[in-house]
């Protein structure tokens, strides 16, 4: 009635298929809780929550879509009301990064701006960018821009609907550019492409007004 | 599908840049994409303004990577976390039969009918005061804190405040402290020296009443207190209030009983 070896062939087949997205759920944890230890114990029990409901997962869908929806109910539950949000980018600390980039490479962020500004970027400050975000905004973009996830599958993780995953990684992406610059911009001397700003995409309303014109 | 051309209309300028994003990320469905293409192939400023937008993806996809991916610090879990992993699925969850059983001793089960029903009442749902408790207090994870250092060190770490008992000197002596989890609610976690072996003592705050009381019940001074034995431990949980405390110990239970009794006087005596 019981086989005992049923549960090793479960847990070998949850490590075979869950333990090596590790990586990049380490790596969004780190920047949702922004230090190590609360990184790694979210990871843990996002893969020991996994474990336990592994009955609940439908085998040859997206795992790694189904972890990072467990990571991010996990961090909400749990680890949101005492992470202390920071904003990081202060003015002594911009000011320090933007003495590294001096006026006279201007001439050539002319020719060539987003291939010169992103070239420029150290990875600390990417980092750093990425966590001046509010938490909803940073999450959408390491969904899609670092993850690769669908609108679909970014939908069913954070458990909201499509047109909020366009609007938040909309405005999402642009506050990330704007962080960016705010550490790789001497004022005045390159200025972003900055247009839009706060307007999201309204795709229903246009699928709306496309279908009765139609 | 079929691109029905009588209903498939240009975008206009505006629409196009406000749903730049979705078609770059290849999102829109065939028809929106037909519309968007049919705009660009006419629209010089938009061409430019979507193959810019499509460079700044690109590069901002290229720089989030090598940030945030492998083979960086920040997108590598240590090792570890790997191994403190797979050491934690290795404790979890046997099947629910062979937990409710195993803490009933079989010699129990044959003297006692009614014994049986009553630990086995005791060990449904969440045990989390017990199985997690142990286990955590199992791997002697390193503290974070020495004795010395502890006073107000909590402050701020959790939402609550863990009164910490102060046992009577000579039985048990604080070694430290860390932060800790029972389930996914924040615990603190205090390890104590015994003249033989050592206790670890999980505080948290249940307001709800979330957790079972697991185990028999004892009465202990005005307290009352659940005793477990589990795995080789045995395991006092009591509450004061809102707060939980949860000791794991390898004692046995009448030494684990004086414990309880000091650290009750001691943190009643305290308020």
């Amino acid at each position: 009635m019981f086989d005992l070896r049923q549960n090793d062939l479960t847990r070998d087949e949850f490590q075979e298929l869950a333990l090596k997205h590790i990586d990049p759920l380490y790596s969004a944890a780190l920047r949702l809780t922004k230090n190590d230890r609360d990184a790694e114990d979210l990871v843990q029990d996002t893969f020991l929550r996994a474990y336990r409901f592994f009955d609940k997962f439908e085998r040859g869908t997206n795992i790694k879509a189904w972890l990072f929806k467990i990571l991010t109910n996990t961090f909400i539950n749990r680890y949101r009301r005492s992470v202390k949000e920071r904003n990081i980018v202060e003015g002594s600390e911009r000011d320090a990064v933007h003495e590294r980039f001096v006026s006279r490479e201007a001439a050539e962020y002319a020719a060539n701006p987003e291939q010169y500004f992103f070239d420029r970027l150290l990875s600390d400050d990417v980092l750093k960018a990425v966590d001046s975000l509010p938490i909803d905004f940073r999450m959408v973009v390491i969904l899609a821009d670092l993850q690769e996830f669908s609108y679909k599958e970014i939908a069913e993780i954070l458990d909201v609907p499509v047109g909020t995953v366009m609007s938040r990684l909309y405005r999402g992406r642009r506050l990330l550019q704007k962080a960016l610059a705010s550490y790789a911009v001497v004022s005045g001397v390159i200025q972003l492409p900055e247009s839009e700003d706060g307007e999201s995409i309204d795709l229903e309303t246009y699928r709306r007004r496309r279908g009765k014109s139609a | 599908m079929r691109i029905d051309s009588t209903v498939t209309a240009a975008m206009d300028c505006r629409e196009l840049e406000r749903s730049i994003d979705v078609y770059l990320d290849g999102e829109f469905g065939e028809r929106e994409r037909a519309e968007a293409e049919a705009h660009l192939a006419t629209c010089t400023p938009c061409r430019a303004m979507a193959d810019r937008q499509g460079a700044v993806r690109l590069a901002l996809r290229a720089k989030l990577r090598e940030a945030m991916a492998s083979p960086a610090a920040a997108g590598c879990a240590p090792p570890h976390l790997r191994a403190r992993v797979r050491t934690s699925l290795a404790h979890e969850r046997r099947p629910l039969w062979r937990r409710v059983l195993q803490p009933v001793p079989v010699a129990a089960v044959a003297a006692c009918a009614m014994g049986v029903l009553v630990v086995l009442a005791g060990h449904r749902g969440d045990t989390a005061l017990v199985d997690d408790a142990i286990r955590v207090h199992h791997r002697a994870l390193p503290l974070e804190v020495d004795a010395a250092a502890m006073p107000g060190w909590f402050a701020g770490k959790l939402d609550f405040h863990p009164a910490l008992p102060h046992f009577a000197g000579a039985v048990a002596r604080l070694e430290g402290a860390r932060l800790s989890n029972l389930r996914e609610w924040p615990a603190a976690y205090v390890r104590y020296q015994l003249p033989r072996g050592q206790a670890g003592l999980f505080i948290v705050d249940d307001p709800d009443r979330r957790f079972d009381t697991p185990g028999r019940e004892v009465k202990v001074g005005p307290q009352v207190v659940r005793v477990v034995n589990a795995r080789g431990y045995n395991v006092a949980v009591w509450r004061q209030d809102e707060i939980v405390y949860s000791l794991v110990s390898d004692l046995d239970e009448d030494a684990l009983f004086k414990l309880v009794q000091a650290a009750q006087a001691e943190a009643a005596g305290g308020r």
